[in-house]
């Protein structure tokens, strides 16, 4: 028994059984949590960018954009490979769910690294409601100042039936450009090409997806 | 203690400055390069890697009656493996935007020549209380030498420290200062060989007067 | 044509624009303990260029048929046991790492009995580097960056086992390229009157930062590649007609007539 190759080795099981048995308990466990954080990071980016909300309450107060994260449903298009996020208000009456716009995912390569963004669009999907940068790589204190508000407002209201330009100085009102950030202009430029690559792919799709509807 | 070594305490002390698993073995190089970009990255790497440690030497150090040598290596990563899995999943489940940032630094702990290193050299050939011990004062040397690295470089690369901002803000004209190359690869040499340097100086100075103490 | 662009892309990427060393951090242990000279350079260059492609095609292998959730032949197995629906949901990839890992080691030990055997002059010319190479967080990083590629990303980009072994490889060829200019640095350094505390690690950190410093040239690279590439000009062009698109507001000036009954009001007018 010794020198046969159980006696050898049956630590080893022993040790491989006790931490196969561990890890199975992290993942019950744990695998739920990291899942719902896997969510949480793209949902809780959803209210801000269908960005109509204060208009909702009529008493002039900014409302509270409860039950987004719930009443929002995903809805695959271009043939499954997209997502796109149906977001509806709950409001304070539980049987009207409003659709407020959508919200979707683009990524592109940028400047050193992809960049993923969400892109908010009203319901006819006209125009931009918001932008967020989900995950970029930039160059610190040049590039990824894509992440900051400054630089994502600007988007916020263009036309989404025409391209978003960039211009390096402030463009003027109306022009559907956005200006570039100072010493950064391939990643301005990127984040442009993601918007209209993404947004003219789903305008493509929406009427399909409203036929699905009714 | 059945076998001579040094006692838990010296195992402790040893490892924080003597024995600094970075500046002096100069081992772990990888997390020491690639995640001190800020304090706050740094902090969670180092307690990754303290858990990690800590667990890998009680298990090595209880079973290490019954480990057959030529199998020490592979009981070793496997413990490892084990131990970095549920870190990384702990990490994930609870510090998400940390666990995102640090991303394959995580699991690559695993091949942190520090936990292994301690496992051969220590856990071993002594008990319970020297491992523990010896992974808490590595685990703490290590952090030293990370968050040191990661002052450097966030101070001068963000002007902050643990993303407080002290010496400008975002956005402001103070940016101007920012040294950018801080927080990218170049960076993160320059600072673990000006550190390194500067560790081996103070170390030679400190012989020379104990030299010239003695004559 | 697309898919040869995207292989040439990766290429140029992991051995160039990230590389594995400067860009990444990993595989630094050999990168400043084994580049004295440039001969022993090549030779670990090549050893890890090796071990790192076998190790990103088995743990491709792996990852594609047996860890990714809901992967085939996991899913077969589970379905001797469980009923249909449970199987089609096991999801080992809590196992990736311990897995890989061991992909590596054995894959070390294949490579070393194999060339022991079938071609000892290169196993000499390996010597000491082949054993070292399993605690080399390159192999161990190349394996995580094609789970990257395969695990929970949409099937359309999911990696193929071609663009996987592609980064391995070239990966390989960008560590070998680094570890051997660092080489023939130090050598040119033996001669040099280095400030005594900076000799040996100190010295050598300080010339990757100024490799690495080189490398960030290559940043943006792929962009005008894969423009070149596509061959199309960019939808968004810096404006050089300011006065080109002047009309573009009224279209969400305009009150968007209320698809669902009570729908919130759009009109509201910004910036």
């Amino acid at each position: 028994m010794k020198n046969s190759s159980l006696g050898q080795a049956w630590l080893v099981l022993l040790l491989s059984l006790a931490f196969g048995a561990a890890l199975a308990g992290v993942q019950v466990g744990w695998g739920p949590i990291i899942e719902q954080n896997k969510r949480n990071k793209t949902y809780d980016q959803i209210p801000r960018l269908v960005h109509d909300v204060e208009a909702v309450d009529l008493t002039g107060k900014p409302a509270k954009l409860s039950g987004v994260k719930e009443a929002t449903e995903e809805v695959p298009y271009d043939d499954g490979k997209s997502v796109a996020f149906k977001v509806f208000w709950q409001g304070k009456d539980p049987a009207g769910k409003v659709h407020l716009g959508w919200v979707i995912k683009g990524k592109g390569n940028g400047y050193a690294d992809v960049i993923e963004v969400l892109i908010g669009l009203d319901r006819k999907a006209e125009r931009i409601t918001g932008l967020t940068v989900l995950f970029n790589n930039e160059t610190p204190g040049l590039g990824n100042k894509i992440t900051t508000e400054k630089f994502q407002d600007q988007f916020r209201g263009l036309d989404a039936a025409k391209p978003v330009g960039y211009e390096k100085s402030a463009p003027a009102p109306g022009s559907n450009r956005i200006q570039a950030i100072s010493g950064a202009t391939i990643s301005s430029e990127s984040v442009c090409n993601i918007v209209n690559q993404a947004v003219a792919g789903f305008r493509a799709q929406l009427p399909a997806l409203n036929q699905k509807d009714h | 203690m059945a076998k001579d070594g040094p006692t838990p305490l010296e195992r402790f002390l040893r490892g924080i400055i003597p024995e600094n698993p970075v500046f002096r073995q100069v081992l772990g190089t990888c997390p020491t390069l690639a995640i001190t970009g800020t304090v706050r990255q740094a902090i969670t790497m180092s307690a990754a890697v303290m858990f990690v440690l800590i667990c890998a030497n009680l298990i090595t150090s209880l079973i290490r009656n019954l480990l057959k040598p030529h199998l020490r290596i592979l009981v070793f990563t496997l413990t490892i493996a084990a131990f970095v899995t549920i870190a990384d999943k702990f990490l994930a489940a609870f510090v998400p935007d940390m666990s995102e940032k640090l991303g394959p630094y995580i699991p690559l702990i695993i091949v942190n020549c520090i936990i292994i290193c301690r496992c051969e050299v220590c856990a071993s050939k002594q008990g319970l209380a020297a491992s523990a011990a010896d992974a808490v004062g590595q685990g703490l040397g290590n952090t030293l030498a990370l968050v040191a690295m990661a002052t450097v470089r966030e101070l001068l690369g963000s002007g902050s420290w643990f993303d407080i901002p002290l010496f400008w803000k975002e956005g402001t004209a103070g940016e101007q200062f920012r040294w950018s190359i801080m927080n990218q690869p170049p960076g993160a040499f320059l600072t673990f060989g000006l550190l390194l340097g500067a560790v081996v100086w103070i170390d030679q100075l400190h012989q020379k007067r104990a030299a010239a103490a003695k004559r | 044509m697309e898919y040869l662009s995207q292989i040439v892309l990766i290429a140029i990427g992991a051995a160039l624009i990230n590389n594995f060393v400067l860009h990444y951090f990993v595989g630094i242990c050999p990168f400043i303990g084994v580049s004295r000279r440039v001969d022993m350079a090549f030779g670990m260059g090549a050893a890890v260029t090796f071990v790192i492609s076998i190790a990103a095609m088995l743990s491709w292998v792996l990852t594609y048929y047996v860890l990714q959730p809901g992967a085939p032949l996991a899913k077969w197995i589970a379905g001797l046991f469980l009923p249909a629906e449970t199987a089609a949901q096991v999801d080992l990839s809590v196992l990736t790492y311990i897995v890989y890992i061991f992909v590596i080691a054995s894959s070390v030990q294949f490579v070393e009995m194999y060339l022991r055997k079938f071609l000892p002059a290169l196993y000499k010319s390996f010597g000491v580097f082949l054993p070292l190479i399993t605690t080399n967080c390159a192999i161990l990083f190349a394996c995580l960056y094609v789970m990257k590629m395969v695990v929970g990303v949409e099937p359309a980009e999911q990696w193929g086992l071609v663009p996987s072994l592609t980064l391995a490889f070239f990966a390989g060829i960008g560590f070998t390229l680094a570890i051997v200019i660092m080489a023939g640095i130090r050598e040119e350094l033996d001669h040099c009157d280095v400030p005594a505390p900076l000799r040996g690690p100190g010295i050598t950190l300080i010339v990757s930062g100024i490799l690495a410093l080189a490398f960030l040239a290559f940043t943006g690279m792929d962009r005008k590649l894969e423009k070149m590439f596509q061959g199309d000009p960019p939808a968004a062009t810096a404006a050089q007609a300011p006065q080109a698109t002047t009309a573009a507001s009224p279209a969400w000036k305009a009150p968007a007539p209320a698809t669902q009954g009570e729908s919130p009001d759009t009109t509201t007018q910004r910036q």
